[in-house]
């Protein structure tokens, strides 16, 4: 599909989640630090997006803005149209560092949601063994966090924050502590889960093989302080193959961007 | 692999034992020390009889009981005001303020300090054995649960709030699971140090219990009974934490490494 057609097709559509001219700005000792600035985005339904930006841009700011873990200084985050306040189940969040409560077995975890909204015992336990399934976990349902290998522990990531049904996932560079051959697994099987059950996401990377493989749509961060430098379309059919001569090119084109002044 | 190094510690264990135990031995045996010190087959002997036959008013069960139920009432209302309170000032601002400069200024105290002021304050009965061990342990416990609710992953509060938790069940889904290993060695500390000052106050004033048996078997000159005594505090504390560290393995199994 041409770019600016594909470009349309998702203007046309009303986003789930959109942030307009965010800033956010922490005192430190050396004065203020603008960690993002004047960052306008808009994701839509069933989007898979990717912020791709080097090491220390702010991603993970931008990610504690949308999810409301962290209020933004400037501008607003709207979910469907409207300004939210704090954290809450309808933005899910898959961590960096993973962030499962080690004193709960898997199905602990993935319920821990649903039961804290007050979902009855016998309906979170079948949705959270769907989604366990669904990440390719069954069978240990009884296994603690640290029984399992990291690769496992973000399936199990992904599938709490998924057990939620939220409007839009929020994924702060989830593979990034992964070794390389697990990441490239957990890249198949992201798109795999997301394919199987649509669900709209952000997903952070500083990876452009990583961003490549599984955006909808790239956003090319800037240094700090964090804006937008560029906007790709990744019209590539799926799976991607990541020695295919347009993925390499793309590959090529957006790091350039990335690194350019 | 674990059976191999299993084997090597029970047999090194087993070796060194009896090593100790022959050298008790022989050194006892027809020397001087052994005129002011019992070789371990008299302590031993009398340690057996101690079960059957009374010293003062009870057998050795029996002073055990006394000295078990002491530490255990002691112990349980240091640990159950222990973690409310160590709790509470990690929860609280407001709370570590009002208690933590009287906890560092009480805490290097020794509780066998206190036991001059307890019998003058609550007399010769139980009471005092219970605030002494009271005091023993309840350091020990207050300022590790304040350190393990202050050293909450804020992750995990991040994501129980982003899970849909309200603020006010935060300290129940997260911030009291994630304190109890610290509350747990705590609490192995304080069993520990309740035991050796059970035996303390006991030795300073009592008619039953092992600190008593010790201190009587000096009031007689006899040492056989001091030995007894001082290998029956011996079993028990290796008993007391034993237990605590199979209920720690139990409880607190998720925070333990373990194999795929």
């Amino acid at each position: 599909m041409p770019l600016e057609q594909e470009v349309g097709y998702l203007e046309r559509r009303a986003p789930v989640i959109e942030c307009k001219q965010l800033g956010k700005a922490f005192p430190s000792r050396q004065g203020v630090v603008h960690a993002i600035d004047r960052l306008s985005l808009a994701v839509c339904q069933n989007e898979f997006m990717v912020l791709f930006g080097p090491g220390q841009c702010g991603k993970t700011t931008i990610i504690n803005c949308l999810a409301g873990l962290e209020p933004p200084s400037e501008g607003e985050v709207l979910l469907h149209g409207e300004s939210m306040e704090g954290p809450g189940p309808d933005r899910g969040v898959v961590y960096q560092t993973i962030g499962l409560f080690p004193w709960l077995t898997v199905m602990g975890n993935v319920e821990f949601g649903l039961k804290h909204q007050g979902v009855g015992k016998k309906e979170r336990r079948e949705k959270a063994s769907h989604y366990i399934e669904l990440v390719g976990l069954d069978g240990f349902e009884d296994s603690y966090p640290n029984q399992l290998s990291g690769g496992m522990r973000q399936r199990v990531g992904i599938a709490r924050a998924y057990c939620i049904e939220p409007h839009v996932l929020l994924m702060d560079e989830p593979f990034g502590h992964l070794d390389a051959q697990t990441r490239y697994l957990m890249q198949e099987e992201i798109i795999r889960i997301w394919e199987a059950e649509k669900c709209t996401v952000i997903f952070v990377t500083n990876n452009i093989e990583e961003a490549v493989y599984l955006a909808d749509r790239i956003i090319v961060l800037s240094e700090r302080p964090a804006t937008t430098k560029a906007e790709y379309v990744i019209d590539l059919p799926r799976p991607r193959d990541y020695v295919d001569p347009r993925f390499l090119r793309l590959r090529k084109e957006i790091t350039e961007i990335s690194f350019s002044e | 692999m674990t059976q191999y190094k299993n084997s090597t510690r029970v047999i090194c264990g087993a070796i060194a034992i009896t090593a100790f135990i022959l050298l008790w031995y022989f050194g006892t045996s027809g020397t001087q020390l052994g005129n002011i010190m019992p070789g371990p087959v008299k302590v031993f002997r009398s340690f057996a009889r101690s079960f059957v036959v009374p010293i003062g008013k009870y057998t050795m069960l029996g002073h055990a009981a006394w000295s078990f139920t002491r530490v255990i009432v002691g112990f349980s209302i240091a640990s159950a005001l222990g973690v409310v309170i160590g709790l509470g000032m990690g929860w609280s601002r407001v709370i570590t303020a009002i208690f933590k400069p009287i906890i560092e200024i009480i805490r290097p105290i020794p509780a066998i300090a206190w036991i001059p002021l307890a019998i003058l304050w609550f007399g010769l009965g139980e009471t005092t054995k219970y605030f002494i061990i009271f005091l023993a342990g309840f350091f020990n416990v207050t300022l590790n649960a304040y350190h393990g609710a202050t050293s909450v992953d804020q992750t995990l509060v991040g994501a129980a709030r982003m899970l849909g938790t309200k603020n006010n069940r935060l300290f129940f889904a997260v911030v009291l699971p994630s304190s109890i290993p610290y509350i747990f060695a705590g609490m192995q500390i304080a069993i520990t140090t309740s035991w050796a000052t059970v035996v303390a106050a006991e030795m300073v004033r009592s008619s039953e219990g092992i600190g008593w048996l010790i201190i009587s078997g000096m009031e007689i000159n006899d040492t056989t009974r001091i030995f007894t005594g001082i290998v029956a505090v011996g079993i028990l504390g290796f008993i007391f934490a034993t237990i605590m560290r199979e209920v720690e393995n139990r409880v607190c199994r998720w925070s333990k490494k373990s194999d795929i």
